[in-house]
């Protein structure tokens, strides 16, 4: 810029050019520079916040207009599969609504939306959907705003079977425990049961609704706990799958594989580092070095040690890290990690050493599940090693149409013929000579049923949880299972009957 | 003669004329009123879902005082016959306007009394007739220049009262009362800094440029001449642990840091001042816990969300919720039981409640005004008679823009958010009076016609500037 143009009246123009100091004005284009990148740097962030983290925290439950939607749009409905309604609105005497739900053995799946305590489950989840600030159309929400009706609340429709749910907490009875039963093709939960329920209904209702929190916050049976995706268990002998799942598809063993020194440690312990790992049943099987069929039959903790030892720590992690260990698994609701080890150790995939390994390939040491991560270890047996995405909406539905969920793969995780290979072992456990002692409870007439139980001991004086993980019909898979009962003893006690009570359920429900 | 030609070719109305700010109001008023028809009408359906004439203004009065008292403005600057800045007036009209808007639809207990939206209204047009006062009468700036220690002087000593006699409002000590009146000095505070560091540095601009004291790689001012930088450093983190106002020292430190590098043009004094900034925050960060909260705020405040970093959060939302076009005035902002669920958002948060209802364009274009305002001034800056008129002129739009950005970054979660003031949007008197008289300097500053300096000032800088030619 010169200097002359703005000084028309200078008496004496050399004197005006001279005062200011030459350079000034280039100082001044810099700093104008600078205000003008720093600038941009905000236009920049408002549109990351505006454009590409828009959707997601728009339709996030903690959103305010979320929250506030919810108190006085009449939520869409909430149905099962069959269309069973497991959650509509109605109006209180100042006509404004709260949420009525079916059955408490569906609230920790669905959930509860609360004028005062918030909102858990479906209801949380999916509450921008509901309340219809989102809709199931983008363009349609944009129009939406310059209309005079703010809202479109969608119908949700879930995966779930309200009967079947029903029977499991029914099965389940005065026990803690979970149940969780999936499609393995699709990846679809029919069941997410959680025990001991809570009445969602009682929390909704405005008049009941701080008599009840205050009850459930302090229970000690913790009822509000979803434990099918929130509950960390010690797996135990399930776990056994997992190391079978690593072993074969990292090519460390196959499904014919022995190991020579495993009859004699049956008897004296396996020397691991110093120290035993012990096992004691089994004595049926004699001097025989056994295979995968057979240990998984006999639940041989020796064989299985061996064979995480041989398929190493960064093996068992990575491979379990496939199946959804390590990180919450993408689900409609939020759900624990579960572990294969605490991490931090010097050997691979962060064991502190073999002990904790040959222990953790069994399913003891540092590893914790939750049972929705072994019905899917399960579901990835029985779909020949393809894993679907689990997910428990099957649409969405408002005046501006609806949008189906279509199913997802998730991941491959073994090629068919070592899926295989696993899914005769655990048809072994369940319809073999030897394994029937532990899995009877599980067969179904007229069905092949493949499974494992896992006993996983808690340590002191506490009963150990029963667990059972299957799926069926085995030569052509619909339902993977996972069963786990705190305190039930050992897997055939309660979780493998429990699985055949519900099994039985659910081929009566599916026709078969 | 030509150039009086031209002057009168777009101003219209003879060389004292401003059509071209006439001309920008009757935008800025157009603007104003169709924002108001589309609060007015949102208004108007959520109350009735079918009225009977949905066309209606949210605060007819409210809008006609606001628009009387700039076009009353623009009127004593016509009358005040100089030829100064027409830009600036009709920027911030419209930024004030935008203002009364969303304070207007916000919860009207926020502020006691009148209320949110008529308390910022009196205050909006007492900072115009500031603005209009300064910009036509202030014809000299020797009262400014000669006396910039009694200023600085001055500024110290409003810190050490408001130290002594403030209370505190929100943890901050900031608020100081005399009588029925209070106020915040730190806002004063700002404008007395840029007039004493115009002052020093226009005085000492040859000495600063010219000589230096090497240390290693480093060319470091004079030693001497130091001392003010490590006064400021030290003023700034005296307002951090005084009034505990980390967006003000950081507004200071920022204005101080840029005016040093327009009157030096020495790179290695801004990187410096940076490394003596960073040293200073991180000491801070270890030594006082409302710091590191600030800072762990910013880092990740959604690991707080329903705690601490609710604010922030909420705000990040609203951000979120207004999208690419934004719901619309008085559409947006939803009450969770009958309140916001950001408590501050008609002073802190303002830019967030623009970002939900006007959306990403709105936002822009607020940034925009807030760029036009820095370029008029920076403009009036390098064609200013003289040093101190340059820096005046520069430091005085450089506070407005540092601050604008401080607060608009800190609402986007790109720097720790600090408590200052988004200026001319944000509630509050003590802001809004101390912004119209930074805009009402800067249009004084711009005359083009009448000379302004004193004549005592002016040989004092000529003969020196002559001295710096002969030794280049």
């Amino acid at each position: 810029m010169s200097q002359s143009n703005h000084l028309p009246d200078s008496p004496g123009p050399t004197r005006r050019t001279r005062i200011v100091h030459p350079g000034i004005g280039a100082t001044l284009g810099r700093v104008a520079l600078s205000m003008a990148i720093g600038f941009g740097g905000l236009a920049a962030g408002a549109g990351y916040w505006q454009v590409v983290r828009s959707a997601d925290l728009s339709s996030s439950p903690d959103d305010a207009a979320v929250i506030a939607a919810s108190r006085r749009v009449i939520r869409g409905e909430i149905s099962d599969r069959d269309g069973v309604r497991l959650a509509w609105s109605v109006l209180d005497a100042n006509d404004e609504p709260y949420r009525r739900y079916s059955d408490a053995a569906m609230s920790s799946v669905v959930g509860y939306a609360s004028r005062s305590f918030g909102s858990a489950g479906l209801e949380r989840a999916y509450g921008a959907q509901l309340t219809g600030i989102t809709s199931a159309d983008p363009v349609r929400d944009l129009v939406r705003k310059f209309g005079t009706t703010s809202s479109d609340p969608q119908a949700l429709r879930t995966t779930l079977v309200a009967g079947l749910q029903e029977a499991a907490v029914a099965a389940l009875g005065r026990d803690r425990g979970a149940v969780v039963m999936l499609d393995p093709r699709t990846g679809e939960v029919l069941v997410l049961a959680s025990t001991p329920v809570f009445d969602a209904a009682e929390l909704a209702n405005p008049e009941t609704s701080s008599a009840a929190f205050a009850r459930l916050q302090v229970d000690p049976a913790s009822p509000l706990l979803p434990r099918a995706t929130q509950g960390r268990y010690v797996p135990g002998s399930v776990f056994k799958i997992v190391t079978a799942i690593a072993g074969l598809g990292s090519g460390a063993i196959t499904a014919d594989t022995t190991f020579p020194e495993q009859p004699g440690a049956e008897k004296a312990g396996l020397l691991v580092s110093g120290y035993r790992v012990k096992d004691g049943h089994h004595r049926a099987t004699g001097d025989t070095a056994l295979d995968l069929t057979g240990a998984t039959e006999v639940s041989c903790n020796i064989w299985y040690a061996l064979a995480g030892l041989a398929t190493g720590g960064d093996g068992l992690a990575s491979w379990a890290g496939k199946l959804g260990f390590g990180a919450p698994i993408p689900f409609d609701l939020s759900t624990a990690p579960s572990q294969v080890t605490n991490g931090g150790g010097p050997l691979g995939g962060g064991f502190a050493d073999d002990v904790e390994l040959a222990n953790a390939a069994y399913g003891q040491a540092e590893t914790v599940v939750t049972p929705l991560q072994m019905a899917l270890v399960a579901s990835t047996v029985a779909n020949e090693g393809l894993l679907m995405r689990p997910h428990l909406v099957l649409a969405f539905s408002g005046r501006s149409g609806s949008v189906t969920t279509q199913p997802e793969v998730w991941r491959r995780v073994l090629p068919p013929d070592l899926a295989n290979d696993i899914s005769v072992a655990m048809q072994q456990a369940v319809q073999g000579r030897l394994g029937r002692q532990f899995t009877a409870g599980a067969q179904v007439k007229g069905m092949t049923v493949a499974g494992k139980t896992g006993t996983a001991q808690l340590g002191g004086p506490d009963a150990p949880n029963s667990w059972f993980i299957g799926f069926a019909p085995a030569e052509k898979p619909q339902i993977a299972i996972a069963v786990v009962v705190e305190q039930g003893g050992h897997g055939s006690d309660r979780a493998a009957p429990l699985a055949g009570v519900m099994l039985r359920a659910w081929k009566a429900w599916a026709g078969l | 003669m030509s150039q009086y030609g031209i002057a009168v070719a777009h101003v219209g109305s003879g060389p004292f004329g401003r059509g071209r700010e006439f001309g920008l109001l009757l935008v800025v008023a157009g603007t104003l009123t169709l924002g108001s028809a589309s609060l007015g009408m949102t208004q108007e359906v959520r109350a009735n879902p079918h009225p009977a004439t949905p066309l209606s203004l949210a605060d007819p009065v409210g809008l006609a005082v606001f628009l009387a008292a700039l076009f009353v403005a623009h009127g004593a600057l016509v009358l005040s016959r100089r030829r100064t800045d027409q830009i600036l007036l009709p920027t911030v009209g419209l930024l004030g306007g935008i203002s009364l808007l969303l304070m207007e639809r916000l919860p009207q207990g926020l502020a006691g009394g009148l209320g949110l939206g008529r308390t910022q209204l009196v205050w909006l047009v007492l900072a115009i007739a500031v603005l209009a006062g300064v910009a036509a009468l202030v014809r000299s700036d020797a009262w400014l220049r000669l006396y910039k220690y009694s200023w600085a002087a001055f500024g110290v000593g409003l810190l050490l009262v408001t130290f002594l006699f403030g209370h505190d409002v929100g943890g901050q000590r900031l608020t100081l009362s005399i009588g029925p009146l209070s106020g915040q000095p730190s806002e004063l505070i700002k404008i007395l800094l840029v007039i004493f560091l115009a002052g020093y540095l226009s005085e000492n601009r040859p000495i600063l440029i010219e000589e230096s004291t090497r240390i290693g790689p480093l060319r470091l001012p004079p030693l001497p001449y130091l001392a003010p930088m490590v006064a400021m450093w030290a003023l700034a983190f005296a307002i951090v642990l005084v009034l505990r106002d980390l967006g003000a020292a950081f507004l200071f430190f920022t204005v101080f840091l840029l005016l040093l590098y327009v009157a030096t043009a020495r790179a290695s004094f801004v990187i410096l001042g940076l490394l003596i900034f960073v040293a200073g925050g991180a000491i801070l960060y270890q030594v006082v816990p409302h710091v590191r909260v600030r800072v762990d705020l910013w880092l990740d405040p959604f690991a707080t969300a329903s705690g601490s970093g609710y604010q922030v959060v909420q705000a990040l939302h609203a951000f979120a919720r207004g999208g690419l076009l934004g719901t619309g005035f008085g559409a947006g902002l939803p009450l969770i039981g009958g309140a916001l669920p950001i408590p501050a958002l008609h002073t802190d948060f303002p830019l967030a409640a623009l970002g939900e209802e006007i959306g990403l364009i709105g936002v822009l274009g607020v940034l925009g005004l807030y760029l036009v305002i820095i370029e008029r001034g920076l403009r009036i800056a390098a064609s200013a008679a003289d040093d101190f008129r340059a820096l005046l002129a520069a430091g005085l739009s450089l506070i407005i823009g540092a601050q604008a950005f401080i607060i608009a970054a800190g609402n986007l979660k790109l720097i720790p958010l600090t408590g200052i003031t988004l200026p001319f949007i944000s509630y509050g008197g003590s802001s809004l009076i101390t912004s119209g008289l930074v805009i009402g300097l800067l249009i004084a500053l711009s005359d083009r016609g009448a000379e302004l300096q004193s004549a005592d000032a002016g040989r004092r800088g000529a003969r020196r500037a002559v001295a710096v030619d002969i030794a280049a």
